[in-house]
């Protein structure tokens, strides 16, 4: 399980979280909620070891991460799907769900890795050959997510999964997260479209201007007067 | 002391340096020592007219050595032809300054390492076409040689390394100097906050060829005998860029006890190992660029720092 | 006409080895985002590593390829290990201005120690089949440079191979894309970086081989070989190595064209002008994408 307590994170001088703790058990869909610039991705590539905090601490079953270097942060089990998907454009989908089994561990599992993937998202394996930059957003989403799942993680980590994507897609994507949940695997979710992310997840934290503002379960924030004002408003007409 | 008064206090005491050696040649009584100097002053004009552009406004301009060639070029034919040396050198600015003036803008659409291959590519395509149109060794007529006086050189090139120090000294405190190194911070953030960054990047450029091309007259006026298109060797350029670096890139004092080091340590190196000095060179100034990317002057500033708290 | 097509197969000779000397260059670049000005310096020393082996040994030269490409690229590790692994520790800007400055020390110190090792004068490796001239009907092909030219085609086909095949070799495109993205899918970019300066060093000691065999070496021809590489690389763009070895073709016959309209010693001048006139129209154009 991953736990955060009392992060700080910067930018040079720039502040962007402040003490932020909070948890993600093991199996646990958490999302994590707010608006624009609150931290949400800050928050993220901290725990994947892109950013190093300022303070606090960020433990993984135990482990304090600080000193652990990203690309063994992936080995340990943690997955991030970053903002914009972040795909290696110019190679095949095959390729890149490769590249997701690059660390040994999740390698001993490329085959198991790669029926999974294939199983969930069919339309990849018709287009294995194809370069992920002539795919569609949607596509590309769950090249995105089978490259996380490639490193055989036990928490994946999403940042905004939805955005710029057909309303379709988004929904074969969530169909998605709940199956790869159903598997084991713990899904912490970053997300703008706030009423999916809330009918998806079990538990959600709402972060405002680097701080955490609120939590709770789901199903009581998607009830909530301050949630519904603050996040549901506006974007509830989108959904 | 602030960093405006201690920059004063070196510009003042550089130019008493300088005051100090105008009495050299009444007292020297060996050419080798005038020459020695010599070489130091010109060293410390070339340096400082790099520092301009890379230390002020923060590109690596790698075609410097075109500039000084430029120089060269003009201001030994015109002085050859019958034009007294100073208005030759002034000349041979000009169409340094003037051929900056027209690569600057194009030129100055390349960004960081852009802009450094450019311009050293730039460079190679003067020095090249140079040598093939001007192939002949130059030299001297032998009424010129027989007049020769080392004394001349030694006064132009005093003249001309103070006029180096009290261009960039006035130009660190001016609003354009300001201007120059907001856009070597952060080009888009000075661009933002209404700062006119090519504008400014072609003043530095132009201040800083302008220099170039006198220090190239000066060569020019000072060897008996060269290949044209020596002084358009990338030597020139990659002198200056190690003597700026090895003193302190962006300071006033710095290309000056940079170019001073780097001559002695050169003319000692030389006569002790030979070739060897330019390897030591090349280490010296990758350590300084990896440890101390200040050169002598944070070198300084540091051992200050040390130094004090070990009094207290 | 006969001296002009003569002119013209010498330097698509010559670009064969361009290409080579490029594609080390543009793997650097692409991949650690950091421009070593001390590449031709590279290939120099191949020069003359292989110049060392055939005269102690007496090795065949092309033979001499097997030992100095794995001896650069160990040189090239420890290299990336004594030096460039501190200059990607900075951001991307800061770090292309960086390896500038420590590229050119590293030329400076480099070209210091070929003049002593070696002597300034320039030097070539004879072999007993180097006067060999192949006719095709009037033209004449000396037999080592076509060698060279199918050695250095051959050399990128491996890379190529590699880059497209090897984990490591995906693992090192896909640095070269996003790093930070590599990173999250659990490859080591310290280690890919290493691997591509290797490789790099490698592809210039294997040039530099070359160079010696059917031109000559000395060590002031680093600068010159440097400007060919960055001007191939400015050319081809990043991202494709064939590509790079086309470039390197492109260049060698513009080359030789010039030579034969403005007179020979332009022929440097060309490329420099291409180079310089391509940068200026597509400013970070052609080397970011």
């Amino acid at each position: 399980m991953l736990e955060l307590r009392d992060v700080d994170a910067a930018y040079g001088d720039i502040r962007v979280l402040s003490g932020v703790t909070l948890a993600v058990g093991t199996g646990e869909i958490v999302a994590l909620l707010g608006p624009n610039g609150s931290g949400k991705t800050t928050l993220l590539t901290s725990i994947a070891g892109l950013l190093r905090p300022r303070g606090g601490t960020i433990r993984w079953e135990g482990e304090d991460l600080a000193t652990v270097p990203a690309h063994l942060v992936v080995e340990r089990g943690l997955a991030l799907v970053p903002e914009g998907r972040r795909l290696f454009g110019g190679m095949t989908v095959e390729d890149n769900l490769e590249l997701g089994a690059f660390a040994p561990r999740a390698r001993r599992h490329r085959a198991e890795g790669f029926a999974r993937v294939y199983a969930l998202f069919p339309d990849l394996r018709e287009r294995r050959r194809q370069l992920v930059r002539s795919l569609s957003g949607g596509q590309q989403q769950m090249v995105a997510v089978g490259r996380a799942l490639m490193t055989n993680p036990r928490l994946l980590m999403l940042d905004e999964p939805s955005l710029g994507i057909a309303p379709r897609l988004v929904v074969s994507i969530f169909a998605a997260l709940a199956e790869i949940n159903r598997a084991g695997v713990g899904v912490f979710l970053v997300e703008q479209n706030v009423q999916a992310a809330l009918t998806l997840a079990h538990r959600a934290y709402l972060l405002e201007s680097g701080r955490i503002a609120g939590q709770g379960r789901a199903a009581d924030l998607l009830h909530d007067p301050h949630v519904r004002r603050a996040y549901l408003g506006p974007l509830a007409v989108r959904t | 002391m602030t960093a405006a008064r201690r920059e004063r206090a070196w510009a003042i005491g550089i130019l008493a340096g300088l005051g100090g050696l105008a009495f050299l040649p009444l007292v020297a009584r060996r050419d080798d020592v005038l020459n020695f100097v010599f070489l130091i002053l010109l060293s410390i004009t070339l340096a400082q007219s790099w520092n301009i552009v890379a230390g002020y406004a923060g590109q690596v301009n790698l075609g410097h050595a075109a500039f000084f060639g430029l120089g060269a070029l003009l201001a030994r034919s015109l002085w050859i032809g019958g034009t007294p040396i100073v208005l030759a050198m002034l000349a041979g600015a000009a169409l340094a300054t003037s051929f900056a003036l027209v690569i600057g803008a194009p030129a100055f659409r390349l960004r960081g390492a852009y802009f450094a291959i450019g311009t050293l590519a730039l460079g190679e395509i003067l020095r090249t076409t140079v040598g093939n149109v001007l192939p002949e060794i130059s030299t001297l007529p032998t009424a010129t040689i027989a007049g020769y006086r080392l004394a001349h050189r030694y006064y132009l090139a005093l003249a001309l390394a103070a006029v180096s120090v009290v261009t960039v000294a006035a130009l660190a405190g001016s609003r354009a100097g300001l201007g120059m190194q907001a856009i070597r911070e952060d080009e888009p953030a000075a661009e933002a906050s209404g700062v006119g960054a090519l504008r400014l990047k072609l003043t530095a450029l132009a201040l800083s060829t302008g220099l170039a091309g006198l220090a190239g007259g000066l060569f020019g006026y000072y060897h008996i005998s060269y290949y044209p298109s020596h002084a358009f060797s990338p030597t020139w350029t990659f002198d200056a860029l190690l003597m700026t670096f090895i003193g302190g890139v962006g300071t006033l004092h710095g290309p000056v006890l940079g170019a001073i080091l780097y001559i002695v340590l050169k003319e000692y190196l030389a006569v002790r190992w030979v070739d060897f000095h330019l390897l030591i060179f090349g280490a010296l100034f990758i350590a300084i660029v990896l440890l101390l990317p200040g050169g002598l002057v944070q070198a300084a500033t540091r051992g200050r720092r040390l130094f004090a708290r070990g009094e207290v | 006409m006969n001296v002009l097509a003569q002119q013209l197969v010498l330097g698509l000779l010559i670009g064969g080895l361009y290409g080579l000397a490029a594609a080390g260059l543009s793997l650097v670049f692409g991949v650690m985002k950091v421009l070593d000005v001390a590449h031709g310096e590279l290939i120099m020393l191949g020069g003359y590593g292989a110049f060392w082996l055939v005269a102690l040994f007496g090795l065949d030269p092309f033979a001499a390829l097997v030992l100095v490409i794995p001896l650069a690229l160990v040189g090239g590790g420890l290299l990336y290990s004594g030096l460039f692994s501190f200059v990607v520790r900075a951001d991307e800007e800061t770090r292309v201005k960086n390896s500038l400055l420590i590229g050119f020390g590293l030329a400076l110190a480099l070209h210091a120690l070929a003049v002593q090792l070696w002597t300034a004068d320039e030097r070539s490796i004879v072999t007993p089949y180097g006067g060999a001239v192949i006719m095709v009907g009037e033209l004449a092909i000396p037999l080592v440079r076509l060698l060279s030219l199918l050695l250095a085609f051959l050399l990128i086909g491996g890379l190529h191979l590699l880059l497209a095949r090897w984990r490591w070799g995906k693992a090192i495109r896909a640095t070269a894309e996003d790093w930070q993205a590599a990173l999250l899918t659990g490859i080591d970019v310290r280690r890919a970086y290493l691997l591509a300066f290797a490789i790099g060093t490698a592809l210039a000691g294997a040039a530099g081989t070359l160079v010696s065999v059917g031109y000559s070496v000395s060590p002031s021809i680093g600068l010159e070989w440097t400007l060919k590489a960055l001007i191939v690389v400015v050319l081809a763009g990043l991202g494709s190595m064939i590509g790079t070895f086309v470039g390197g073709l492109v260049l060698g016959v513009a080359e030789a064209a010039s030579a034969a309209v403005f007179g020979g010693p332009y022929r440097e001048v060309v490329g420099l002008v291409i180079f310089v006139v391509v940068l200026v129209v597509r400013p970070r154009g052609l080397f970011g994408k």
